[in-house]
């Protein structure tokens, strides 16, 4: 599956399901009308056998009431739906927050939460997006979810049933199916389509709501006049259906844009873990399991197409439901499945080793049933080996958003090789912020002094201590450590409040700036941790993808080249190679900038405006800054970790399995 | 006609009354999972001191009423922290906390104090290491109170501002969460009575 192809088709659904939303309007308009024709002509002009006569139903009715019935489902609609979507506004963690979920601290030390996170983690590495924060839902059955505008603001969410019953490997597997979710544009069309829905199923609310007023008025004043109630009655009866046919088409909606979505993550699931098992395993137990994958918060419903499993019991379950039955969804991953579904004792599947209780780092954290490290002839990345890219600018393109086993056994090695302070310093939000001061503070230069200084003043007591010892681990660092490290550091970070989150990045600009000199590593870092934390702390969802074609953001396109060219340890006629390289490959053509001084501000307004580049347009500028850092046939770890690092700022993950060992 | 215009407008109150509803439900979400945070360093904290007080033991025999104390408020504000962390929104209970925390910490205060008549002891490595530990700590435990305190007055300004006040009773948000202060100033005060350095 290709990455762009598949963000640019969840873009496209996203005007499929437009065009169904408009036509469930039009339906719901014209049903209106006509039950309030009917119980107009009723009380105006009742037939003498008390039926009701639908032609004159609509023809009686002046045309002005047409109007003004249809402007009034239109309005109620569209507010429904306006307050639904400045609810999911907040993003993943607003709706994992509606659905009850309890956030994990990234420090717990309770062996099924540290398990997760620990699979959560190698996942996101493997993949190169930013780590989610992880959610637990307090329901005893197995489900899980992923939600959020983009990679940035995205969560993970299981149940608590989902952590007692499932296996590591059971558990990888659906975690690979969230992340699949995730990478591919799902959980944001998923987001939209919560908003949109609510229009819709809100009808159906009015109508419980008038029955219900008329039923308690009834009641009060049952010897008042009895003529306005039948008809307000019907009224509220006539809503209850619509809103049911509202219910209907939503969920016709639903099951249209989910159900295909859900086979191919459950197919990614399987291609990321190259492990059938683990899924299939899942699954089975979802069917083995009494409570199975039902949801009981009254939030679920609306949400029901973003969950792993089915949430709720539909009516019409081929038609309607928003996941492919069980059993064929098992058949697609295990064909050779007996139909038996295994039974599930209370006991979890597997517990602790030795009743260690505090599993810190994350070596400690896993049994690894997994199938990670079973092949010895991989080259995994040990601490020490230097790494390398030896890949074509195409096959860079086709990494993006991929995720195979591979990818998984290294990002598990690259996590860890880390040295264990530095991981445990990247899990916990106070030292999580001296981690990153550690890593954008001078190793010897006048700044370094002014530096310490600044933190000493400016930072939360106890910060510098802690910041004092992690200046010796992380000098061992490479930057593609770094680039991981940071990418680690994020839910943590994300865990800090509003002002602590303000101190800390004004903070770190502080640092960045005081050496009077950015490296574009260092701006690549900052520029990757303002865009992961932005999305959560301001909520904001992204801009949408705004330029067709590269051509009109060609000067923003050249001038980044240009900024990769120089980063480059090659000499001035091997920088004005790669940069023709890059220019060759986005087709454009144009002259490196060699200005000594790079002008940050005008890099970062040239990012943000390649960030609106359509998915389809992306490639182009990957193969391009890749053909810029490859130019003399391969890449060092530093030249690699920019690259990584200016394609998760353009959205395009590219998973650290680009690298190979420099000796292997 | 008009029945539809007042529905429209009553779907809208309808709606932003339930936004209320909603923003109340996730500010309080907000500052729970934020006790959380403290309720790990905490635990941190009081899993130190019985190590602690068995360190200080070998070589302050004569100082049991100290020891004594120092366990005691230990186990004080750990039973203050269990009760507080099943409902952070439960003011009495914070406040029984950061009272039970106070206490500990004029008692950790004193045992400082009593220490410094021992340099054998402050010199021990185990014990050298353990403050160090401590101190660490606690400079956790503050920066997870800042957060929580932080998230708390986010809570209490929305429950407060208006129309959510006219509301926020109604949807059983009907008090304000309560700041986490430790009365370290207590401690702060008995300090300099004794000086030794």
């Amino acid at each position: 599956m290709d990455f762009f192809g598949a963000q640019d088709t969840a873009r496209r659904k996203t005007w499929q399901l437009a065009a169904l939303f408009a036509a469930a309007v039009v339906c719901l308009i014209l049903l209106t009308n006509v039950l309030i024709g009917a119980v107009y002509t009723y009380t105006a002009r009742p037939s003498p056998t008390g039926g009701i006569d639908f032609n004159a139903a609509l023809t009686d009715m002046p045309v002005g009431y047409w109007l003004v019935i249809s402007l009034a489902v239109i309005a109620v609609v569209a507010l429904a739906s306006g307050y639904k979507y400045l609810q999911v506004r907040g993003g993943g963690r607003a709706i994992a927050e509606s659905l009850g979920g309890r956030l994990i601290l990234q420090s717990t030390s309770e062996y099924r939460e540290r398990r997760l996170l620990n699979i959560v983690e190698e996942m996101a590495i493997a993949s190169g997006t930013p780590v989610p924060p992880v959610y637990v839902i307090d329901e005893p059955s197995i489900n899980a979810f992923a939600a959020g505008f983009s990679p940035d603001d995205a969560v993970v969410g299981v149940n608590q049933g989902t952590l007692e019953h499932l296996s590591r490997e059971e558990l990888q597997g659906v975690v690979a199916h969230e992340f699949s979710h995730i990478l591919n544009g799902d959980s944001r069309l998923n987001l939209r389509l919560i908003a949109v829905l609510h229009g819709i199923l809100f009808i159906g609310l009015v109508g419980r709501g008038v029955l219900y007023g008329f039923g308690r008025r009834g009641v009060r004043r049952s010897s008042g006049r009895g003529s306005g109630g039948a008809p307000m009655l019907a009224l509220g009866l006539g809503f209850l259906v619509i809103g049911y046919a509202g219910t209907f088409f939503g969920n016709l909606i639903k099951a249209a844009v989910s159900r295909q979505r859900e086979y191919l993550a459950d197919a990614a699931s399987v291609q990321f873990t190259r492990n059938p098992a683990g899924i299939a395993g899942a699954l089975k137990k979802i069917g083995g399991l009494g409570a199975g994958s039902s949801m009981s918060g009254a939030a679920a419903g609306e949400a029901s197409h973003m969950f792993f499993g089915q949430a709720d019991r539909p009516f019409l379950n081929s038609l309607m439901a928003t996941h492919p039955p069980l059993a064929a969804r098992i058949q697609a991953v295990d064909p050779r499945w007996d139909g038996r579904f295994p039974a599930i004792s209370g006991e979890a599947a597997d517990t602790p080793a030795d009743g260690q209780p505090g599993v810190s780092g994350f070596a400690g954290g896993g049994q690894t049933a997994a199938p990670a490290h079973h092949a010895g002839d991989r080259p995994a990345h040990n601490a020490g080996d230097s790494l390398e890219i030896h890949a074509t600018p195409d096959h860079v393109v086709d990494a993006v958003g991929q995720l195979d086993d591979r990818g998984l056994d290294q990002a598990a090695a690259l996590i860890g090789g880390l040295p264990a302070a530095l991981r445990d310093a990247a899990h916990d939000p106070f030292s999580a912020r001296a981690l990153i001061y550690a890593l954008v503070i001078d190793r010897q230069s006048d700044a370094r002094q002014a530096q310490l200084d600044h933190v000493d003043a400016a930072a939360e007591q106890g910060i510098s201590l802690e910041l004092a010892g992690l200046l010796k681990p992380v000098e061992t660092l490479d930057e593609q450590q770094k680039l991981t490290l940071v990418e680690m550091a994020v839910p943590a970070l994300k865990e800090l409040s509003e002002a602590q989150y303000q101190r800390f990045t004004s903070n770190l600009v502080t640092l960045i700036k005081a050496d009077q000199r950015i490296d574009l590593f260092e701006w690549v870092l900052h520029r990757l941790l303002v865009k992961e934390l932005k999305g959560h702390f301001e909520g904001r969802q992204p801009q949408s993808a705004r330029y067709g074609s590269i051509k009109p953001i060609a000067s923003e396109a050249l001038e980044l080249l240009s900024a990769l060219a120089r980063a480059g340890s090659g000499s001035g006629e091997a920088m004005t190679a790669a940069f023709a390289q890059g220019s060759a490959a986005l087709e454009i053509p144009g002259e490196l900038n060699r200005a000594e001084d790079v002008n940050f501000a005008r890099l970062n307004r040239a990012l943000a405006e390649l960030r609106l580049l359509k998915p389809l347009q992306k490639p182009r500028l990957i193969k391009a800054c890749a053909a810029v850092v490859l130019a003399d046939g391969g890449a060092s770890a530093r030249q690699g970790a920019l690259l990584q690092g200016v394609a998760a700022a353009l959205d395009c993950p590219l998973p650290p399995s680009i690298y190979t060992a420099a000796n292997g | 006609m008009e029945i539809i215009i007042v529905l429209v407008i009553l779907a809208a109150l309808g709606f932003y009354a339930v936004a209320i509803y909603n923003k109340l439900v996730s500010l309080k979400n907000r500052f729970e999972n934020a006790f959380a945070q403290i309720e790990v360093q905490l635990k941190r904290r009081y899993d130190l001191i019985p190590n602690l007080v068995e360190t200080a033991k070998g070589y302050m025999s004569h100082e049991r009423e100290t020891l004594e104390a120092v366990t005691n408020a230990r186990n004080q504000a750990l039973a203050g922290l269990e009760t507080a962390a099943k409902d952070p929104g439960n003011a009495d209970a914070i406040k029984e906390l950061a009272s039970a925390e106070g206490a500990l910490g004029s008692a950790l205060g004193r045992l400082n104090m009593v220490m410094e008549a021992y340099p054998d002891l402050k010199a021990s490595q185990n014990m050298m290491q353990l403050s160090e530990e401590l101190t660490s700590t606690e400079n956790r435990v503050a920066f997870a109170r800042q957060a929580y305190n932080d998230q708390v007055m986010a809570y209490n300004t929305y429950r407060q501002s208006f129309p959510p006040v006219a509301l926020a009773g109604l949807f059983g948000h009907d008090h304000d969460a309560a700041l986490l202060e430790f009365e370290d100033s207590a401690e702060i005060q008995a300090a300099p009575s004794v000086s030794f350095s």
